[in-house]
Order: structure tokens, then sequence, then C-alpha cells
């Protein structure tokens, strides 16, 4: 060694630490306050850009609203009608002497504003159905809510026993994941026909369409879940004298289950994007239906009112879930002890 | 809270088992005659007879089921249900694949509802030469132009199609791809909607009878279940009676109304564009023929066009999709 | 570096010692290692990772296994153990070929391996449930285990409330709980910080000490041989082989005093000059050659070059 190592000390300069060094810390966990601040801003920031799309006329507004049609034949009250057509029309009108039509700027018919969705949403749970064999907003809903928790129920049941099989014992990794590999890239929604021909025309083919949405990922995911438990857990049950079936029910089973459960949430929420395509196999049912055909009629409040509440019942049953796997995996918090 | 766990589960268990196999249930229970029905006013309308309670009152077990229409047709195609309510186009495509049917009830023909929409500025047919055209080929408003075109001396060579889904295309024409579009409604009232001073250049009205709105029954429903049959036909022309009573035509509007989930006011502007046949129009229109008054003759002409448009190869004997005798038995 | 004082030969043994050995030699052959050899074909061709091993082990004895990397302890150990086959020779526990792991050999891992979802105590019945012990029993054992490495009070604790230490204690006792006929240790206390290793070592001899168990201890470190060993079995790398079997001359009971001893400091020589002999660079360490700039400031206040 011919030299010393000195370090260079950087020029003291005792600085409080700024704004940008506690909020933009890399891979610091931030104070309790700003999370909360953040969560909250995380919602507030897209609506605040939707209500400024939707209340400042000069964001966006590609539209006119007609209040008058003044001499324009084809306009109507409360017509939409595009800038340049309404300029145009004006134009003519003044050229010719007659009657000016009256608007003003208005967003296209399928971007709503916040409160007029905030108002389809509040209707949407206090109108009684008007027919006798039709059904509240909620029991659309819960439907919806039956198909997936059948459909992806049905998937665990197979799925996660051979899914952890398939990551424990390599035979049946081979037999299995080629095939599913392949499987899993064949689009659900075009089993429809299929699935309707097999299970009729009611909740069969949909919770099938969800099925086969889920299945095939749930095997591979837990099967690389499984190949992920630490192999030295199973050689230190080896060594304890376990055999065969007490190393799966043992140790693999109990070792990945935090995992497993964290899968499953990922996939329940997989889930739930197939019930768009799934609902719209066989007779109309579910939120699907609503959706659908408020589209049809062009009811974009009612649609949007429809895909916030799949959001937040998406949101709260996640969250929920979270808790209970905070609960029970209690075991599995982040050592503060070296 | 002394409830285990599992008893939590299992109580919830049941709720959500509860009404599925309820559902699952019901079909095996009684075998009613099932029949499938969509978006379209002149099928809507049977919303009037089961909202009343009026197959009941028949001594007649249906049941109704609503899909989006192709899905009632692929229902119907795998044998799910005994009946399904078509255009007499889809009752010969439907067939030609393998599941048969016979038309035993005319319930409407389309009377404007179905539209060739220019865009501003393409005021008739002739405008669209050289032009391109949004339609769902093989489809009844692709049938729709052809024929509009024939009448303007024009071939359909004349015009570019483009494919688009029937329920795509107020956007398609909104998006300004293309210069028109053939849809039914609501569709098509949407497009008019959506594009300001789009006009309809051609309808269904031009061509009263171009497309037939039917009730295609199961051959082997209606050999096991012909009373039934007859009774849901009568059924039909009470519904019939009550839309067309100025006293009940708003209550039966409001029902229908309900049926699409769209305020009352805006369903009834549809209705005008079909004609819904009362029973000597039906009878008339199942009396044989070869133009478009008699659906004998409409449906030769679909058979033409899809044996054309390769919607299927061989033709089709109409004769046997078509069973006059449950509406002139009445 | 200072000049050693000159140091007895560490072959030199005092008649207590010699007399320790002369009896542990008596005692009954646990384990025996005959000429075992693994090889195995890698992208490289074939690889020999231990060749012609032999040694045997007595009862009680505490025996260490030491080398350079590559030298194939962790192998060896594990081939003891039953995790891994071996494709030469023999390994005999009480004379009885090794087949597979099992509850008979115990193995405590460098990485703790203390399954996470199961209490301290749960973690130690695990070994006695494996082995058709009721839950009664078991726990009434395993509570007795967790006495003897002290960890009563943490009985219902789960593992990551552990420190590194503590976690070993309760792998150890876990291990022992299944009264193994051999206790395999690889590389225990390699992950921990000097204060508790030392703390983990004395505490192993005391547990060696109260009950019949014999212990091959597999270590990189030098002082942690010499102060738990019997003997010390030296392997060198590529291939792994047995280069000698050191008898330890420092007498029992041991303590930290002694590692100053004569008896001491010449074991330690000569396993220097074993596991590290001059001018031989093994691994890949030896190539990287650092060139060391100053970078400070001439006016910094900084220790001045020699």
């Amino acid at each position: 060694m011919n030299s010393t190592v000195i370090p260079i000390a950087p020029k003291a300069v005792v600085a409080k630490p700024g704004w940008t060094d506690s909020w933009f810390a890399v891979r610091k966990e931030l104070t309790p306050r700003s999370r909360v601040a953040l969560i909250v801003g995380s919602f507030l920031l897209p609506i605040l850009i939707w209500c400024a799309f939707s209340y400042l006329p000069f964001v966006w507004h590609p539209m006119m609203r007609i209040s008058d049609p003044g001499s324009v034949s084809y306009f109507a009250p409360d017509m939409l009608v595009d800038k340049d057509v309404f300029r145009d029309e004006t134009k003519t009108a003044k050229q010719n002497g007659t009657a000016l039509p009256q608007g003003s700027g208005a967003n296209p018919i399928y971007l709503p504003a916040p409160h007029q969705v905030a108002k389809a949403l509040y209707t949407a749970f206090t109108t009684a159905p008007e027919r006798k064999d039709g059904q509240w907003l909620h029991e659309s809903l819960w439907h919806s809510v039956q198909i997936i928790f059948w459909g992806f129920l049905a998937s665990s049941v197979i799925g996660v026993p051979l899914g952890i099989l398939c990551g424990t014992y390599n035979v049946l990794s081979r037999l299995t994941e080629p095939f599913i590999e392949f499987f899993r890239y064949l689009p659900a929604p075009a089993f429809g026909a299929l699935a309707v021909a097999i299970l009729g025309i009611y909740d069969g083919p949909k919770i099938a369409i969800i099925f086969i949405g889920t299945f095939f990922q749930q095997v591979l995911i837990v099967a690389n879940t499984t190949r992920k438990l630490d192999i030295a857990l199973l050689e230190a049950a080896l060594t304890l004298g376990a055999k065969k079936i007490q190393l799966l029910f043992r140790v693999v089973i109990p070792g990945i289950l935090p995992d497993l459960y964290r899968d499953q949430r990922i996939l329940l929420g997989w889930a739930w994007t197939y019930l768009i395509v799934a609902e719209l196999i066989g007779t109309s049912s579910g939120i699907t239906w609503f959706i659908t055909q408020q589209a049809r009629y062009k009811n974009f409040e009612n649609v949007y009112a429809a895909i916030i509440i799949i959001g937040i019942i998406g949101l709260v049953t996640d969250l929920l879930l979270a808790a209970l796997g905070k609960w029970l995996f209690r075991w599995e918090r982040s050592p503060n002890k070296a | 809270m002394k409830q285990s766990i599992s008893s939590i589960c299992k109580h919830w268990l049941h709720r959500l088992a509860l009404p599925l196999a309820l559902s699952a249930a019901l079909p095996a229970a009684a075998a009613p005659l099932k029949v499938g029905y969509s978006d379209w006013p002149g099928w809507v309308a049977w919303q009037v007879a089961i909202e009343k309670g009026w197959f009941k009152e028949a001594g007649v077990d249906v049941q109704f089921e609503w899909f989006d229409y192709v899905a009632s047709m692929d229902a119907y195609a795998a044998g799910k249900l005994d009946a399904v309510t078509v255009t007499n186009g889809d009752a010969l495509v439907t067939g030609a694949n393998g599941a048969k049917s016979v038309m035993i009830l005319i319930n409407d023909y389309s009377n404007g509802n179905d539209m060739i929409v220019g865009k501003p500025g393409i005021k008739s047919l002739k405008d669209l030469k050289g032009k391109k055209v949004g339609v769902e080929m093989g489809f009844v408003d692709h049938l729709l132009l052809l024929n509009g075109l024939e009448k303007a001396g024009m071939k359909e060579s004349d015009v570019t199609l483009v494919n688009s889904p029937t329920n795509e295309t107020p956007q398609v024409l909104a998006s300004g791809g293309v210069d028109a579009i053939g849809a039914w409604q609501p569709n098509s009232g949407m497009a008019l909607k959506l594009v300001p001073g789009s006009k309809p250049i051609y309808t269904s009205a031009d061509e009263p009878g171009l497309i037939y709105d039917v009730l295609a029954v199961n051959p082997s429903s209606i050999a096991a279940h012909k009373a039934e049959w007859q009774k849901v036909v009568k059924v039909w022309y009470r519904v019939v009676d009550y839309i067309y009573d100025p006293k009940t035509h708003d209550d039966a509007v409001k029902i229908m109304a309900s049926r699409v989930g769209v305020p009352a006011a805006e369903y009834g502007a549809l209705m005008g564009g079909t004609k819904i046949l009362k029973i000597d129009e039906a009878k008339t229109a199942y009396q044989k023929g070869t133009s478009f008054k008699s659906i004998y003759g409409s449906s030769k002409l679909v058979d033409d066009f899809n044996v054309k448009y390769e919607v299927y190869k061989t033709p089709q004997a109409i004769d046997s999709y078509i069973d006059p005798s449950f509406t002139s038995g009445l | 570096m200072n000049n050693p004082p000159s140091l007895p030969s560490h072959l030199l043994q005092s008649a207590a010692v010699r007399d320790r050995f002369t009896r542990l030699k008596q005692r009954e052959v646990i384990l025996e290692v005959k000429h075992l050899g693994k090889q195995f074909t890698s992208a490289q061709g074939t690889v020999t990772a231990l060749k012609d091993i032999n040694f045997k082990t007595h009862r009680r004895e505490f025996v260490c296994v030491i080398g350079p990397s590559g030298c194939g302890k962790s192998t060896l150990i594990r081939i003891l153990a039953g995790l891994e086959s071996y494709t030469s020779g023999e390994a005999l526990l009480d004379g009885e070929p090794i087949v597979g792991a099992c509850a008979q050999r115990g193995m405590v891992f460098q990485g703790y391996t203390l399954f996470p979802w199961l209490t301290v105590k749960k973690n130690v019945m695990f070994g006695l449930e494996m082995n058709d012990h009721s839950k009664t029993t078991a726990e009434r054992e395993a509570l007795q285990w967790l006495e003897l490495v002290g960890l009563s009070k943490f009985a219902d604790a789960y593992p990551h409330q552990l420190s590194g230490g503590m976690k070993q204690r309760v792998a150890i006792a876990r291990a022992l709980a299944n009264q193994p006929r051999i206790l395999l240790m690889d590389e225990p206390f390699g992950a921990l910080d000097a204060q508790t290793r030392a703390k983990m070592q004395s505490h192993l001899l005391e547990i060696w000490k109260n009950i019949d168990i014999t212990i091959l201890f597999i270590t990189h470190d030098l002082d942690e041989a010499i102060f738990l060993a019997d003997r010390i079995l030296v392997l060198k790398a590529h291939p792994g082989e047995v280069q000698e079997l050191i008898e330890v001359p420092v007498p029992r009971p041991r303590n930290f005093m002694q590692i100053t001893s004569p008896e001491f400091l010449a074991t330690k020589a000569r396993l220097e000059a074993l596991i590290h002999p001059p001018k031989v660079e093994d691994d890949d360490e030896a190539q990287i050659r650092p060139h060391m700039i100053r970078m400070a400031r001439v006016g910094d206040d900084v220790e001045d070059v020699e």
C-alpha cells in the first residue's frame, strides 16, 4: 500500500432538511401526516383535473350547447354542436340577416361533469325499479358480486392447490404448466358461446368466464409463489425429520400463505376486470346490463356512476382484505431488531 | 359477539348461495316456454304483457329473458331458448347455421327506425357516390343500404363499405371517418343526436316490409306446445291493442321505457319508426307474395342477399320458416 | 507485523490433554466417513467437489471443519445431513449408511431457518411433532430446551421479534429437541456480530458439556475452531481434500483467557500455515489490486502520509 485513504469531507454545511429532502428521500417512509395527505391527494388530483375540464370553459369545451336555435333549421335547444359548425351557422345567419343562434361552451356528451355523475350516483340508488321484475341498482350490483365470488371461488378451489403442487413437485409443473401457459393467452370471452351451450343462459356461463379468466393465471402465479419459498426452510424441516406430506402441509403451505394471500388479492382484482365481458354472455344482468344499456342511450353520467361504484367496491374490498391479511399474518412483520 | 368465524362464513355462504341456487332451480322446476328478447321497440312491447301478468291470465307459462340481441341469437343457437325475437333475415341466418326456427308471429316491420344517416352536407343517397359508408356487414342495414342504392340507380361498388359494429356507428359517424352510416334504433337516433346537421337519407320507412321483426320458435317446441304458443300469440294482440288504444298508450310506453332504462318521453320518440302490426295487417303480411308487403317476399329477398354476400352458402327453404296459422287462427 | 515469539509445536500436548484424547478415542464411533467423494458436471466439465475424505468422530466429540473457500466444507456437512448426494465412498452414522435427511442428524444453518409463522415454542416443538410425539410431550420438552438456551421468556414470541443470537439459540434448541446422534452446524455464528458470537460460543460449549451430543461444526474462523474443537479437520480446496486432522492441545474447560496461551497460538500458527500458505493465492480476491490515490486537499486537517 502506498497511501492512506482519506475521504473528501463535504464542505460541512449543516442544512436543515428542505421539503424536497423529506418528501423525495429515496425509498424512505414518509411521516404519517404526509402519507394521509398524499392518499387524499391521489384521489383529489384526478377529481380536480376532471372539475377543471368540466367547469372551466377555457380548458376544453369543444362543443356548443344551443340555448336558442335562432334561424338555423336543424338546431334545437339543448343540442350539442361542434364549435366550428356553430361558428359557420352564425356567420351564415349574419350574412342572411336572420336570427342568430345562441349557445354556450360545453363538453361532449361522453364527458359529464362531476356534479352530474354525483347526482346520477345518488338517484341510481334511490330510484325504485319501475318494473315488477326490475331490480334496484344494489340488487344488480349484488348479482355481479355473486358472479365474481363464485367464479373466483371455483377458480381458487382448483387453482390454488394445483399451483401449490406445481410449485412443489417438478413433475406436476412440467406436466401442466406448458399447456396452461398456452391456454392463458386464449381470450376468455371467446369461450362465451361454448359456455352458453354447456352451462345455459343464466349465471353459469358468466361464472365460467370469470373462472377461465382467473384460473390459468392463478395456477402459474401460485406455483411461482410456492417456488419462491426459501428452500432452506424445507431443508431445515427435513433435518428435523419431516416427511413428504408433512413438508407440504407443515412447511410449504404455511410458509407461502402471506404471499398466497397477496396473490389472491391481485387475482381478485383481475377477476373483476372480466366481469363486464362475462356479463355480456347469456341473459343481460348485473351492473354490466346497467352500463351497456345506459351507454347505448348515451346517458354517460349513469355509466360513470356505475364505473365509480365498481371502483369503490374494489377498493374497499381490497382495503378490508389488506387489513385482514395484516391481522392474519402478524408473524410476518418486518424485523425491528437486527 | 360470540359468533364463531365459521358460522359467520356459513351465514354469508348461504346468503350468496340462495339466490344462485334459486335461479338455477327455476328452469328445471316447471320448464316454462323460454323466450329471449332484446332492445327493439317491437320486442320490448312484450314487457307490457309480462308486467301486467297477461300470460298467467291466459294460462300459459312463459319466461322472457332479456338479452343483448346477438347474445340472444347465440343462446337460441345453443338450444337454450324455445324462441327468440329476431328479424326475419336473422331467423334465416340462424337457421342456415343449424338452429332452425319458425316465425309464428310478426311483431312489426321497421318503419324508419333503420336508417342510413348522412353527415351534414349529404342530402341523398346519390351524394354518397365514391364515399364511405359505415355498416355492420351482413346485417339488416347493409341490406337497407343496398336496397336504397338500387332504387337510386346505383351499385354497391359506387360506395366504399366500412364494417362497423352497429352499436358503435354513432361514434364512427362522429369521428368523421365515414360519410354515412347504417344503423337501427337507438343507434341511428344517437347518431343524429351526436352529429348535428346529420340527416336520415334513406330509412326503412322508404321500403316498408324490408325488415320484419318476428317471434321465431324452435319447431320441436311448436310440435310439443302448439296450444301454448297459440296462447302466446293471442296475448301479443292484447299487447298491440293496449299500445294502440289512446287511453292506455302512455302506460304502454312507460312500461316499455322502463325495460330499457330510459325516460318514457325519450322512448316514445323512438317508437314512431316501428310499425307494430295489428292483427289484420299481420294477416296481410302473412299472405304469400313477392314484394316487401309479404313476409315471404321480404324473406326471399333477404335470402338472396345473404347468399350473395356469403352470409351463408345455400338458399333457405323460405316456406318452412313461416307459419301463418297461429295468426290466422285468431 | 511483530515477530511472533517462538512457539511450541501444536503437536505438544500436556499430560491431561493427551489423556483426554486417549479416552476420547476409546469411545464409540458415531460418524465415520470413508473415501467420500463428490463429483458433479457443470458447464465447465466435471468438477470434483470432495475427494477421498476420511475421518471418524467419536461420541461427545466436538469436531470443527475448517478450510479456505471452495474446499467443499459446506458440501461435506450437507452430505452428512442427507441434503446432498455423494458419488463415491461411504458415510456411516452408527455404522449405518446415511440416506436422506432424518432427525438422527440435526442441523443448524447459518441463516437460522426458523419457521417465521411459528412461535419460538412451536418452532422447537416442530421436530418432536414430526417424530410422532404427542403435542403435550412436545410442548413440555420444548419448554425444557428453551430453558436450556435461556429463552423461556420468549416462548410465545415470533422469530421476527428476536435478535440474530436469540434466533440461533432457538435453532439450536430446535435441533437438539430431537435428541439427534450428531449435531451438524454450518457456520452457525457467521452472521453474528463479534460480541454475540463470543457469547454464543461459550454458550454452545456449556450446552455441549451438559448433554450427550457429538458436534460437527463448520467455520472459517480459526479462533472459533480452536476455541470450540477437540479436533480440527482442515480441508484444502480444488479439489476438497483432507489436509490435516489437528488435535487441539488447548486444555478444557476453555475460556477466552486461553486465546493468548502458547498452545492456542501454536495451533493457530499451524492452521494459518495450512490455510493461508504463503504466496498461494487461491481465490479471486487476490486478483483485485486497489490503487490508492490521496484525495485529501493540501490544507485539510488530516493525518500525514507516513
